[in-house]
């Protein structure tokens, strides 16, 4: 009896714990939150140019309307994932399949290693007049973004398996592309899910890069446009916006990733 | 002694060799993409063959494009916004990042400002500095500077944060007063991984410029880019771009030397992407 | 309030019980109960598995943990931070990678004001003792465990404490390198006679090096022997006395 009583105190010392640091997590966004509005509040700044906080939850509810937002939202959410779908898988295949035959490696490296530098943004005067002022234009600027960091990932994963590994499966008989496949592949995920993580954020940035300066629909545009018509309020917004589905996205895939495929790794890493 | 001999003889040779097929496969590239163009097999609006671009190429170091913007002007005012930015972000977050990292209350306190803040995407503010600013160099160092800050900080917290234990105890065990641990332990720890911040700060600052470039100048690599979309100047698109991937590779080797220099004791650490 | 019985060890461990936060009282209590003494300059080893707490004790001699309870008196005062007269050599050496061999040992005595000629001259005396000239201006990288770990003794001497405490410092050398570290180890100690308390879970290595042998059992940490070892140095790890010893402490570890 003595014992339980002991460990209910303990169990309450954890939430208490828990409670107190999550409160000092958002002490200072409140604080951000409140200096923000205080300094528009103030006239400080211009509140024509400047919002505050709550003018931006106006626009919010008043300016724009859910459908429109959302739709904005679809396209911008289809066009990135289409892009960066297409950068993972030809950067996986590709990573992978140069990483298991070394003459390819150095037929397709070279080039690969040369375009690397260039900022995917870089390649938009290319991407319209090749595929004009279309979805696919955007499509391919992300799909930039995605691919290097993916490919680059990919390969050095597949470039850093462990030999033993491949040994112990050769001492049981498994040759070739099953080797590749059983094997090899798994082996480099980590290094793969790293580049997918990375991918991700530059599609993404990418993806608002190219709808500010190419687009007539999503959120890039929606912001772009918002300056136009001097709705400052909306700007902020969308910005918000931008950087809330950043934010979840990644978050999303961080989880899925080192929860579910890779616990193998990570969770090894985590203990001492 | 001569077993070394032979072994590093072999390695040269070798690493000849690779730089000779990569070579190799660049020219036949060239070749091939040459001939295409030539061959009527892929439009040369497109795809200019490499014999264009080495006229553009020249055009733009000799006459400019626009007329009078040289390739080196334009080069100068990219490399000068980056720096500026750069610097300007650096100066910020380094002390502020220190200040911060020796405090676990600040560090819990600000995590979920700062990764908001580093989750907005730099380029999204675009639009919101050009009304605040109107279209000059100011509100163009100012992307930059926002998105190398929060890189550099949150890099720099986390490398005053992750000062191996240990090395406070090894000092503790040695008396060492609190600002001697500071200056001497700490800082020193710290060092590389606010080096590696500083790296992909600049990485970023690179992929920054390019939109920032498009919008009200026609000065920089960036805007060389965005002219050649307006004048469908495939040709100019592609040099501008080939500027670009010389100078993110520049940028690179740069770094690496500096690492090299700046923290001799370190074995560099990998580009931590978060 | 001073004990004069207790002025006579060097280091006096009573009753000390160290409890850390987990998701269970049982879990998270690391030590219970712990007494025993240390004398002038004799050579002490902690053994035990991993786990049973022989670090956590050495941090709490060394003031960098406190006991939940209990008290640890050196030469009768208690222990309340830690310092220089008790210099510690970590397993993984933790040398400052920033520094050169030498300044890692300059360290210490640069911070305590010593002035610039003595301290180098303290250093250098220290990089013979431990037998490493031609290797002070090197970077810890660029040094094998072996001299890290060499390194790291004189860093610990540098500051001359009177007592040095060493945790698993071999335990993360090779074989060959280990039995070497533990000759010099003794070769050193004779030539700077120190209290040294000394954890590991190697039951030969505690043998070999030891005047004393602590046995502490895990979960939670609790002294289960304390014997002392009156074979003469050096001793021969196959003679009858070692493997008699062996097979006792053996058997009260499992």
């Amino acid at each position: 009896m003595n014992n339980n009583t002991k460990n209910n105190r303990n169990d309450g010392n954890k939430l208490l714990k828990f409670s107190k640091e999550l409160l000092v997590s958002w002490v200072g966004v409140f604080i951000v939150l409140i200096i923000w509005q205080a300094v528009v509040s103030f006239r400080i700044v211009n509140p024509a140019v400047f919002p505050s906080p709550i003018q931006v939850v106006e626009a919010a509810l008043y300016r724009i309307s859910l459908p429109v937002l959302l739709g904005h939202i679809s396209i911008s959410l289809q066009r990135v994932v289409i892009g960066f779908l297409i950068g993972a898988l030809l950067g996986i295949f590709i990573g992978i399949t140069s990483g298991w035959y070394r003459l390819l490696a150095k037929i397709v490296w070279t080039p690969i290693d040369l375009l690397r530098p260039i900022p995917p943004l870089a390649w938009i005067s290319l991407a319209l007049i090749w595929f004009g002022l279309g979805e696919s234009s955007k499509v391919f600027i992300i799909f930039i973004g995605a691919f290097f960091p993916i490919v680059t990932s990919t390969y050095k994963g597949m470039n850093n398996i462990d030999p033993d590994l491949l040994r112990v499966g050769q001492g049981m008989g498994i040759r070739g592309i099953k080797l590749l496949f059983k094997v090899a592949f798994p082996a480099s995920l980590p290094d793969i899910a790293t580049g997918i993580r990375v991918g991700w954020s530059l599609s993404f940035g990418s993806l608002v890069a190219a709808e500010i300066l190419a687009a007539r629909e999503g959120l890039g545009f929606l912001i772009m446009f918002a300056r136009e018509v001097g709705e400052i309020n909306l700007i902020v917004y969308g910005i918000f916006i931008i950087g809330l589905l950043n934010l979840l996205t990644d978050f999303l895939i961080r989880r899925y990733i080192i929860e579910n495929q890779l616990k193998w790794h990570f969770g090894s890493q985590s203990n001492e | 002694m001569k077993l070394s001999s032979k072994r590093s003889s072999r390695f040269l040779g070798t690493r000849v060799l690779n730089v000779l097929i990569r070579l190799m496969t660049v020219i036949i590239l060239l070749f091939f993409w040459e001939f295409s163009v030539r061959l009527g097999w892929i439009s040369s609006f497109e795809f200019p063959p490499p014999s264009r671009l080495m006229e553009t190429l020249i055009m733009l170091i000799t006459d400019g494009f626009p007329r009078g913007i040289t390739a080196w002007i334009h080069v100068l005012a990219t490399v000068m916004r980056i720096l500026q930015g750069y610097a300007l972000a650096t100066v910020m977050a380094i002390p502020m990042g220190i200040l911060i990292g020796r405090s676990k209350i600040l560090v819990r306190a600000s995590n979920p400002v700062i990764t908001f803040a580093r989750s907005v995407a730099t380029i999204s503010l675009l639009p919101l500095a050009v009304a605040w600013f109107g279209v000059g160099e100011f509100a163009r160092v100012l992307l930059i500077t926002y998105g190398c800050f929060w890189i550099i900080l949150t890099n720099t917290i986390d490398g005053v944060q992750q000062v191996d234990p240990d090395y406070h105890r090894a000092a503790q065990m040695m008396g060492t007063s609190p600002s001697q641990l500071f200056f001497r332990v700490i800082l020193p720890a710290s060092l590389p991984r606010i080096f590696s911040g500083m790296k992909v700060a600049l990485g970023m600052a690179f992929l920054v410029i390019v939109a920032v470039e498009m919008i009200g100048t026609i000065q920089g690599l960036g805007a060389l880019i965005q002219q050649s979309r307006t004048f469908f100047r495939s040709d100019i698109a592609m040099v501008g771009m080939l500027f670009m991937g010389i100078f993110g590779y520049f940028l690179s080797i740069v770094l690496d030397w500096l690492e090299r220099i700046l923290l001799p004791w370190s074995k560099g650490l990998e580009e931590v992407e978060r | 309030m001073t004990n004069s019985n207790n002025n006579k060890h060097k280091i006096s461990i009573i009753n000390v019980t160290k409890q850390f936060d987990a998701e269970t009282i049982e879990r998270g209590l690391a030590l219970k109960d712990i007494s025993f003494n240390v004398e002038s300059n004799e050579f002490v080893t902690i053994v035990g598995r991993s786990g049973c707490g022989k670090t956590t004790l050495l941090n709490i001699i060394a003031g960098f943990l406190k006991p939940t309870s209990g008290t640890i008196l050196k030469d009768g005062d208690p222990i309340r931070a830690p310092g220089p007269d008790r210099g510690m050599v970590f397993q993984h050496a933790s040398l400052f990678p920033w520094l050169t061999a030498i300044k890692n040992i300059e360290f210490g005595p640069k911070n305590q004001g010593i002035p610039k000629e003595k301290r180098i001259k303290l250093a250098n005396e220290l990089i013979k003792l431990v037998r490493l000239e031609g290797s002070e201006n090197k970077y810890p990288r660029e040094l094998s465990g072996g001299m890290r770990q060499r390194v790291a003794i004189a860093r610990a001497l540098a500051l001359d404490p009177d007592i040095l405490l060493m945790d698993e410092p071999f335990g993360a050398l090779d074989e060959l390198t280990r039995s070497e570290m533990q000759s010099e180890l003794l070769r050193i100690w004779e030539a700077r006679k120190k209290t040294v308390i000394f954890v590991t879970h190697s039951i030969f290595e505690a043998i070999y090096l030891s005047d004393r042998i602590i046995v502490l059992s895990p979960h939670p940490g609790q002294v289960s022997k304390n014997i002392k070892i009156d074979i003469p140095r050096p001793r021969n790890r196959s003679s009858q006395p070692f493997l008699e010893l062996y097979e006792d402490i053996h058997e009260a570890i499992f």
